[in-house]
Formats: structure tokens, sequence, C-alpha cells
């Protein structure tokens, strides 16, 4: 293992040998024993580690108050998600609010329509269609027919 | 009674406010300091926290115990940060600039806070998931696994995330890292 790569796997795996994968971790050891190059990539990452770890320590401490203040603020609940295999009571716990005049409108629509359906409305308009029929098959028929003399088509 | 985190949510799934308050209390100062390193901006680290743990509640019936109750609260709160984070970037207070306070005997007093910020406002401007994996690794103490756990991608790409978030730090730094041994 080269120096580039030896960094790679300290800036992977830290410099905490109780980090390092077990198939790695002996010869890592061997490598760090054998290798004073290897030992300052090593204590290199040591102090980088350290440094990371106690980075943000000194705002640790307000984390309690800045929790107590998000608990106070979870006073009211909202509704809970039911799974969707309880249906009856996904429906009666269903939040309609911000869809309320769109279902009020396609609810509307509907109504109308079966009120349409039930008054007939479309039945007539079918009857008056029907009436207004100028031709039949047989008419038809005859437009397309070729000629008798000649046998031409038309 | 079981307290245990999967006992809490088991009652929370059944609408038992006193549970979901005992679940709070245990996890969130964690859960705001993780936000709070992940976004570096203690007032959005409490909106994320709070908005993690309503999830929490109007979640729980569909919760299953598939993971640690702690490992999904965690993806929760790390997924909210990086949604932040896209959504609305904002300029890091560090890279606004300071204002030179005129007193020297000043400036030597905060050496420590100075180099405290130093090495947060690096941290700061790592990318969203460089930072987020050093975060997760050195103040949370995960495991390269677990941290792929959280951020839904393999142990390699976590690994990669290690390697460039450390080679940043080492560019911002400098001797920085070797003046405190």
């Amino acid at each position: 293992m080269n120096n580039e790569q030896l960094q790679i796997f300290l800036d992977s795996h830290g410099a905490d040998p109780a980090r390092w994968p077990d198939a790695q971790r002996a010869a890592m050891e061997a490598l760090l024993a054998h290798s004073a190059e290897a030992r300052a990539l090593h204590a290199a990452a040591q102090r980088l580690d350290a440094l990371l770890s106690r980075a943000h320590d000194a705002e640790a401490a307000d984390d309690e108050t800045a929790a107590a203040r998000v608990l106070s603020r979870l006073g009211s609940l909202p509704h809970q998600k039911r799974p969707f295999w309880r249906w009856p009571s996904v429906l009666l716990d269903w939040q309609f609010a911000p869809a309320w005049p769109r279902m009020a409108a396609l609810a509307s629509c509907a109504a109308i329509g079966f009120m349409v359906g039930l008054a007939g409305f479309d039945r007539t308009l079918e009857g008056y269609q029907s009436s207004l029929t100028v031709t039949n098959r047989g008419d038809i028929a005859s437009v397309f027919e070729p000629e008798a003399l000649t046998g031409a088509n038309p | 009674m079981d307290d245990s985190d999967e006992a809490l949510m088991a009652r929370v799934a059944r609408g038992d406010q006193p549970a979901f308050r005992a679940l709070a209390r245990r996890h969130l100062p964690a859960m705001v300091g993780l936000a709070r390193r992940i976004l570096g901006n203690a007032a959005e680290a409490e909106d994320v926290a709070q908005e993690a743990m309503l999830r929490v509640w109007t979640h729980a019936p569909r919760w299953q115990p598939l993971a640690a109750f702690k490992t999904w609260l965690t993806r929760v709160v790390v997924n909210l940060c990086l949604d932040r984070k896209r959504r609305a970037p904002w300029v890091e207070l560090e890279a606004a600039g300071d204002i030179v306070d005129p007193a020297p005997a000043a400036s030597e007093l905060a050496e420590a806070d100075e180099r405290e910020r130093l090495l947060q406002a690096a941290i700061a401007n790592l990318p969203d998931r460089q930072r987020t994996a050093i975060v997760l690794t050195y103040t949370e103490g995960m495991s390269n696994a677990q941290v792929a756990d959280i951020l839904d991608t393999s142990v390699s790409a976590v690994e990669t995330l290690l390697v460039r978030g450390k080679q940043n730090l080492r560019r911002a730094l400098g001797s920085f890292i070797d003046e405190n041994k």
C-alpha cells in the first residue's frame, strides 16, 4: 500500500483501529509498525479526527434548552394518519380542508348529471336526433352501386 | 411498564399523547443537535426537530419497527435538513466576513473562539452530503454502514463522501490541524 492509498484508507475509516474493517486491520497495523511515513500519516489523521469529534461541542449545552422550546411548541397535535387497511377510520380522519371548494364543485357536477339522467332530458335529445334522419341504408346503397349500364363505380 | 422506544411508539400509534411527549423528551436534544450541526443554524434546527417530531406523531399508526426507532428518526431529521438546504440556500454568516475589532487585546482573548469558528466555518462550507457524512461519523459516532443506511446510499459512496470531505477540510484548515495537538 502506497501513501496515497493509506491516506484514502485513513480518510474512509478514520484513525481509530477499532473502526477499521477486520480484514484489513492486521495489515494496517503491520504497516504502521514498519513505516515511519505511515505513522506520520496516521498521526495527522488522528489530529483531524480529534478536531472533528469535538467540533460544535461548545453549543451542545444549548440543545437541551432548544429541545424544551420545541417540546412546548408541540402543544396541539394534528390528526394521525391511519394505515389504509383501516379504511373506515382513514375516511373519518381524512383531512379534506384544503380541497373543500374543488370537492364541492365535483359533487355539484355529479349531482347535476344525476338529475339530468333521472329527468330523462338526454332521451328527449336522442328522439329529436332520430327524427332528423334523412336517409336510410337503401339510399346509401344506391349511391355507391355501380351504374347498371356501364358498370362504372361512382 | 416497558418504556423502550418501540413500546412508546406502539402507544403513540394509538393516539397516546403522554407517550409521545416521553419519546420527544428522550430524543429531541440529540435531534436538535444533529440538525444544528448539519444546517449550521440553531433556529432552523429547532424547526426541523419540531417537524420531525410532528411526523413521528402523524405517521405513528403506519410505522413498522423494521429498524430501530432512533435510526428512523435520524433518517427523518437528516432528510429534512438536506431538503431544507436544497430548497433555500443561504449565505453563511462566516462567508459574509466579520467586522474588525479595533482592540488587539480582545482578539487575543478570543483566539480560542476564533479557532473554533474557523473549524465550524470549514465544516459549514462543505457540500451538504459531505458535511452530513462527517457529522454522522464523528459527532453521532456512527459506522460507515450506519451512515449509508441513514443517507440511503452504499458504504462505498459514504467512504467517497468522507474522503472528499476530509480533503476539503485539510485544504480549508491547513496548518490549523497541526496546531491542535
